[in-house]
């Protein structure tokens, strides 16, 4: 196995001025997270029965502990949910219930031979069986995974991979990268027919800052650090890297590569592919890196393309450069009402026009302004309404219609005089459409509630409604068929399908030169439906292909993974799945890394 | 298959009881509409988009830098033909048209039944995207009716593409376009400007209005009263922002418009044969409500289940197919139109299944058959007996027949018709042959061969006869063809689906129906034809059944066609230099007709002289590949291929040869008529 050994005598370098990050997540995940839902065991949203409110428990994230006094009103009305009865998740299966693993022993000796750390526990293994789509959520509570990995292994650097791999291509074995699990595409998830030994490789032992290079602002750091981890060191030594998903909480560096993520602010930071200045990627073939770290390179394609979106099943990614900036002077949060979603599209457009985007700039529509309306705590959805934009509602307001206002919310970062300069750029761009400020707080709560919406899904679980996510990029010209469409077609399943109480609502969260990404959020009551988690994926698949035919992609940045191979030939065309089976021939011929994300590799 | 019982309400039944419908028509409306959208697009609103829109614009470049012309003065005639198309919306106008239609109809209509149940099924599913009501075309009564049902059903009055015909018309084209119609030019040449922008327009309709839109799928009245071939220019238009994916769905709304009694029933007459349709014009319009004293029986009104185009084309096309390029620059793929005729056949096919048979159309084919095949004239109670026994054949193929009590039915229905049938002093049912005045202006100028005054005259009450058994015909058509074949000789399945299928094809145009359903229906007319023993099975061989009359009731329905087109085919083959234009072939058809119609020996259907009859021979033959068809500048020239020609006549020749024993029966009749006439 030829390019290993080159590798070695970087080594001792990095020792001395590598961060060994402590992880607010630690080894074993159950200490702090949830193992049959989102994020942290401590916050989570609950209904109180005596008070008939629903809270958000702890105090992690500004919301925690304050009464919703709106939401189960509205949940009720909109749902027709039935607060008295719940449908409770099972407990954590225990240990003996677990399949075997199906491991040799032979295999397992060569495994604890290495000299990395593993494990063969029924939990351990059932906590990186899955990402977080609603198909999987719901498994955990109501039923159980038919493949799990059959050990763990956590390796704490780039030589233990190349060790692993290649025992695993030597064995027969199967390796699956496990980063922060927070994958919406099932690609965490094993085939469920898959025979072979399904080793998870657990990348968060591997997740040390190795060096910062403050004079070429880069750092090069293991490819299992988490974002929050990351960006709390970073922070610590006066640097960002900006990069922030909305999971970013959780989700790993190595993730981001191998699923081409997107954060919140790339108007400022850019995607992964823009961060990213180099990676090693470890291959039973040998390792895919370069022999420079230069801001561009015109050398034949581009090989970080063939690692980015390889959704792990190429081979592992080990260490990630990426870029850093120092931490801005000031953030800002701002926001802009419009009268409809169209006209507050349209000023999305111009601002991309124009290229004036502030580090964030996004339209939630009608359905999720009400939304977030109704997270605020207070007395009455009218008052919440008049709340931050109290000053012009008497004067102007009256115009809008509260069924079809719309509002974008805007996150600043610079120097003082930089965001001056910019919001009233944006605020006259604004005015053109018809749009008027609606101040900061508006703003500062529509992006806290991005991490903290990610967690009703448990709720409404739990009072039977499936709630999900999906997303796409699309042209301009295209953008508000797309979302219109979207919304009629998945009404007109639902409605065929008998379900009445739904909602499907979306907003627009990039812009780019070319085009914006929608994200939509459905939502239905699944108690006259048998089988929720089937019907949702009918009526998300329809959507997709409206999506499609709409003139909208596969994924903008969720990845293909296993649920959307449907649509991955006709995106790339046939050539271009042959040349990825090609290219995944070449790395890895034995199909170590069988994960059966994006097309069916025959090997 | 629609399994609910259909049943109708007479719209106009509350209108009565009330003292005056002024509240009525002055009501707070509350319409629903085809597609909401979150910004209400007022028709000004369409043509600002229209001009704006990057297609017009970057048309405007173009043209202005090929010829030359300020871009100004192009973008002033964009204006100009925007303003020649639009429609308007006046309310105040719609409520006292309301408010004079249902004066009117009260006066001359015994009612306008509308199937209610189907109309609040179609308003439930309205809302989420683009709605196109495709009414039958039968009359210019269509247009106004389908908004006043619109209007007293509180949906949105649709948005009408008219004929710029009506727009010529003094009052009567501002008082349409305020109720909504919009024009189209009828010529087609390639004025790109003009069509660029008619097309925006529609486009700009179906993407971003919120009314229905209201198109007739068979382009143009049809005189003959059966349906037309569809015509596919509009609903490519429509379906183009379907195809680019920019409506969720469209859902199209066949509606059958059901007149017991045509307002242009003579009018229709006279233009088959080719005295010219005098052009439309207000005062001839009101000349026309000199309609006003007459009574024109019921109207029926009904709608069936909307076809959904998503529903439709399902997975029959490439889905991503547009997104490659702006979407203003996309136009509907080769692939996408050939899959639109199976929709508009389907649209056409629900308008037939779901008109409305009326006592008359019943009358009209016993009176028929009786004049050409019996030896005497009926009195009202065969005549009763026999339209109920016509009744219970036709309800076994399928047809919707409203009648009640049948002896008042025949009576209300003779009322209703008594400038065509009449029971004579010694009560025997016949027609009126004496009253037809001739309009002196436009007999010399007939379209195709100069009929004699006698021909018109006696032809046209037989014509307009005719016009009321023709909408029952696409019912009996299929079992016809059988009686018909089997009448020569006893078939195997195979043999007799062969001669079916020429026969079914040849008359295609005349009696509409789409190439991939002609198995289907062929099974379908034979197991009708077995259970009314019109066809036995006799071993492995179909024979004509037991029920002789019924055979010659039903396949006597297509004889006068078959004939046309025999002596088409005949004309054809005179031709010597084998091309010939389309006018010579009408007037010497029609010559031929009328020279045989005046020999004595044998009786011709004087439908046959039919103009339109002939014309759809020739598309059919030229669809076939036996002719083909070039325009010049003034004429449509017909190139033949004789061998084919020959083959079509020799083929059709079993079924027109005159048989002997018929010609002795109808000895009797043809001499009564001739004494009457
Ligand atoms: C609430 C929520 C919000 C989200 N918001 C965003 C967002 O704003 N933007 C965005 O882009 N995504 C978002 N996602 C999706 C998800 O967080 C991203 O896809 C993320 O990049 C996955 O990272 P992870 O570390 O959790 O990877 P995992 O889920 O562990 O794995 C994802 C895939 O990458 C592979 N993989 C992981 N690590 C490696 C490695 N080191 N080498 C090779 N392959 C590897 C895995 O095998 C798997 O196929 C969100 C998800 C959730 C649940």
């Amino acid at each position: 196995m030829a390019g290993y050994k080159k590798l070695v005598h970087d080594q001792g370098k990095q020792k001395e001025t590598a961060i060994y990050v402590n992880s607010t997540v630690p080894k074993n995940r159950l200490e702090v997270l949830k193992w049959n839902g989102w994020g942290y065991k401590d916050s989570k949203f609950i209904y109180d029965a005596e008070k008939k409110e629903v809270r958000f428990t702890g105090r992690r994230y500004p919301i925690g502990e304050v009464q919703l006094p709106l939401l189960v009103g509205w949940v009720t009305e909109n749902f027709d949910a039935d607060f008295s009865v719940s449908k409770p998740s099972q407990q954590i299966p225990p240990e003996d219930t677990f399949p075997k693993p199906r491991i040799s022993d032979e295999n397992l000796t060569k495994i604890a031979n290495l000299g990395i750390s593993y494990s063969t526990k029924g939990v351990e293994r059932l906590v990186r069986a899955h990402g977080q789509t609603l198909h999987s959520i719901y498994t955990l509570r109501y039923s159980s995974f038919e493949r799990i990995p059959d050990v763990v292994l956590w390796p704490t650097c780039h030589d233990d991979v190349i060790k692993l791999v290649r025992l695993a291509d030597d064995n027969n074995m199967v390796i699956i990268p496990f980063g922060g699990g927070t994958a919406v595409s099932s690609a965490v998830d094993c085939p469920i027919m898959e025979h072979r030994t399904i080793i998870s490789l657990d990348t968060s032992q591997m997740n040390r800052i190795l060096w910062v290079d403050r004079e070429n602002l880069v750092a090069c750091c293991e490819s299992g650090i988490i974002g929050q981890d990351l960006e709390r060191e970073l922070r610590k030594l006066g640097f960002t890297s900006g990069h922030e998903p909305d999971s970013y909480e959780f989700s790993s560096l190595g993730g981001w590569v191998a699923t081409r993520a997107s954060g919140m602010k790339k108007n400022t930071y850019g995607n992964i592919e823009d961060l990213l200045v180099h990676v090693k990627m470890v291959t039973p073939k040998g390792v895919l890196e370069k022999n420079c770290q230069v801001p561009r390179l015109s050398s034949g394609p581009d090989f970080n393309h063939v690692v980015m979106g390889s959704e792990g099943s190429l081979g592992v990614i080990t260490e990630v450069v990426i870029k850093i900036r120092p931490l801005p002077a000031c953030q800002k949060f701002g926001s802009i009402v419009f009268p409809d979603f169209e006209s507050g599209l349209r000023c999305m457009r111009e601002v991309a026009k124009q290229r004036c985007q502030p580090s964030s700039i996004r339209l939630m529509d009608n359905g999720q302004f009400a939304l977030g309306m109704l997270l605020k705590p207070g007395s009455s959805y009218f008052g919440l309404i008049l709340d931050g934009l109290k000053k012009f509602y008497v004067t102007k307001i009256r115009g809008f219609d509260v069924k079809k206002m719309c509002v974008m919310t805007l996150l600043f970062e610079g120097d003082e005089a930089d965001i001056k300069v910019q919001e009233k750029k944006i605020y006259a761009i604004g005015a053109t459409f018809g749009g008027m400020p609606a101040g900061q707080t508006n703003g500062e709560r529509g992006y806290m509630l991005t991490f903290v919406i990610a967690y009703i899904r448990d709720l409404a679980l739990e009072y039977e409604i499936v709630a999900e996510s999906f997303e796409t990029s699309v042209p301009w010209d295209r953008a508000l068929v797309l979302c219109n469409n979207v919304k009629q077609c998945v009404a007109h399943e639902c409605k065929s399908l008998g379900i009445d109480y739904f909602m499907i609502n979306c907003r627009v969260t990039q812009t780019y030169d070319a085009g914006c990404v929608i994200y939509f959020y459905l939502a239905f009551n699944y108690r006259d439906v048998e089988d929720p988690v089937e019907v949702h994926h009918l009526i998300e698949s329809k959507a997709r292909d409206e999506i499609v035919a709409c003139g909208g992609s596969i994924s903008h940045h969720h990845g293909v993974g296993k649920i959307r191979k449907k649509w991955y030939p006709d995106t790339v065309s046939r050539v271009g799945v042959d040349l990825f089976l090609a290219t995944k021939k070449e790395l890895d011929p034995n199909n170590v890394f069988g994960v059966g994300n994006l097309v069916q590799a025959k090997l | 298959m629609s399994a609910a019982p259909r049943c109708y309400e007479d719209m106009l039944a509350s209108r009565r009881e009330e003292f005056s419908n002024f509240m009525w028509a002055s009501r707070h409306l509350k319409p629903q509409v085809a597609y909401q959208q979150e910004r209400r697009a007022l028709p000004q609103y369409h043509k600002d988009e229209v001009l704006k829109c990057p297609k017009i614009q970057e048309l405007l470049e173009t043209l202005s830098q090929q010829q030359n012309v300020a871009r100004e003065v192009l973008e002033a005639q964009v204006k100009s033909i925007l303003d020649e198309i639009g429609y308007n919306k006046k309310l105040k106008v719609i409520r006292w048209l309301g408010l004079a239609l249902v004066k009117i109809t009260k006066k001359i209509c015994s009612g306008i039944y509308i199937n209610r149940s189907a109309i609040v099924h179609v308003k439930a599913q309205m809302g989420d995207c683009p709605v196109i009501f495709v009414p039958s075309h039968r009359s210019y009564a269509d247009f106004i009716l389908m908004s006043l049902i619109c209007f007293s059903e509180d949906m949105a009055i649709p948005a009408i593409a008219a004929g710029m015909d009506f727009h010529g018309m003094w009052g009567m084209g501002t008082m349409l376009r305020d109720t909504g119609a919009f024009f189209m030019r009828r010529t087609y040449n390639n004025d790109s400007l003009y069509w660029t922008t008619f097309k925006q327009y529609v486009y700009q309709l179906v993407t971003k209005g919120d009314l229905p839109i209201e198109f007739f799928i068979e382009g143009t009245r049809s005189r003959s009263n059966k349906s037309l071939m569809p015509k596919y220019g509009l609903i490519l238009m429509i379906l183009k922002a379907f195809f680019l994916s920019q409506v969720p769905d469209i859902l199209f709304v066949p509606i059958n418009i059901s007149y017991e009694r045509i307002l242009e029933e003579k009018l229709f007459a006279f233009e088959l044969l080719g005295v010219p349709k005098p052009k439309e014009s207000t005062s001839g319009f009101f000349k026309s409500l000199s309609i006003m004293k007459e009574k024109y029986g019921a109207i029926y009104f009904d709608m069936a289940q909307p076809i959904s185009a998503k529903q439709f084309f399902g997975a029959k096309f490439n889905k991503s197919g547009h997104n490659l390029q702006p979407i203003h620059q996309q136009e509907i793929t080769e692939e996408e139109k050939k899959l639109i005729p199976e929709l508009a056949h389907e649209i056409v096919l629900q308008q037939q299944k779901h008109c409305v048979i009326t006592t008359f159309n019943l009358i009209a084919i016993v009176l028929h058959h009786n004049l050409f095949n019996e030896k005497s004239l009926m009195g009202v109670d065969d005549l009763c007996t026999q339209v109920l026994w016509l009744k219970k054949i036709l309800e076994a193929v399928g047809a919707f027949v409203q009648t009640d009590d049948v002896r008042n039915s025949v009576f209300e229905a003779l009322e209703v018709h008594k400038n065509i049938v009449r029971v004579d002093e010694s009560g025997k049912v016949t027609l009126v042959w004496n009253q037809i005045v001739l309009d002196k202006a436009n007999i010399g100028k007939l379209k195709a061969h100069n009929l004699s005054e006698t021909t018109l005259t006696t032809c046209v009450p037989f014509i307009m006869l005719q016009l009321y058994i023709n909408p029952v015909l696409h019912y009996l058509v299929d079992c016809a063809i059988l009686v018909a074949i089997l009448k020569q000789q006893a078939l195997t399945p195979d043999e007799l689906f062969g001669r079916y299928h020429f026969l079914r094809a040849l008359l295609s145009q005349e009696f509409v129906t789409f190439s991939t359903r002609e198995k289907m229906e062929f099974e379908v007319a034979l197991e009708n034809c077995l259970k009314l023993n019109l066809v036995a099975k006799n071993g492995d061989v179909y024979e004509t059944g037991s029920d002789k009359k019924s055979q010659d009731v039903v396949s006597g329905c297509i004889d006068g066609f078959i004939f046309t087109y025999f002596v088409v085919c005949s004309v054809l083959l005179q031709s010597v230099d084998g091309v010939i234009d389309e006018k010579t072939i009408l007037t010497r058809v029609q010559a031929e007709i009328e020279a045989r119609l005046n020999e004595d020996n044998a009786f011709i259907h004087p439908y046959s002289l039919s103009l339109d009859t002939i014309t759809n021979c020739l598309t059919t033959l030229s669809n076939e590949k036996i002719l083909v068809k070039t325009r010049s500048k003034n004429s449509i020239l017909y190139e033949i291929n004789p061998a084919g020609v020959l083959s079509v006549k020799s083929k059709l020749e079993e079924f027109v040869a005159p048989s002997h024993s018929l010609q002795t029966k109808l000895e009797s009749i043809q001499l009564h008529l001739k004494t009457k006439l």
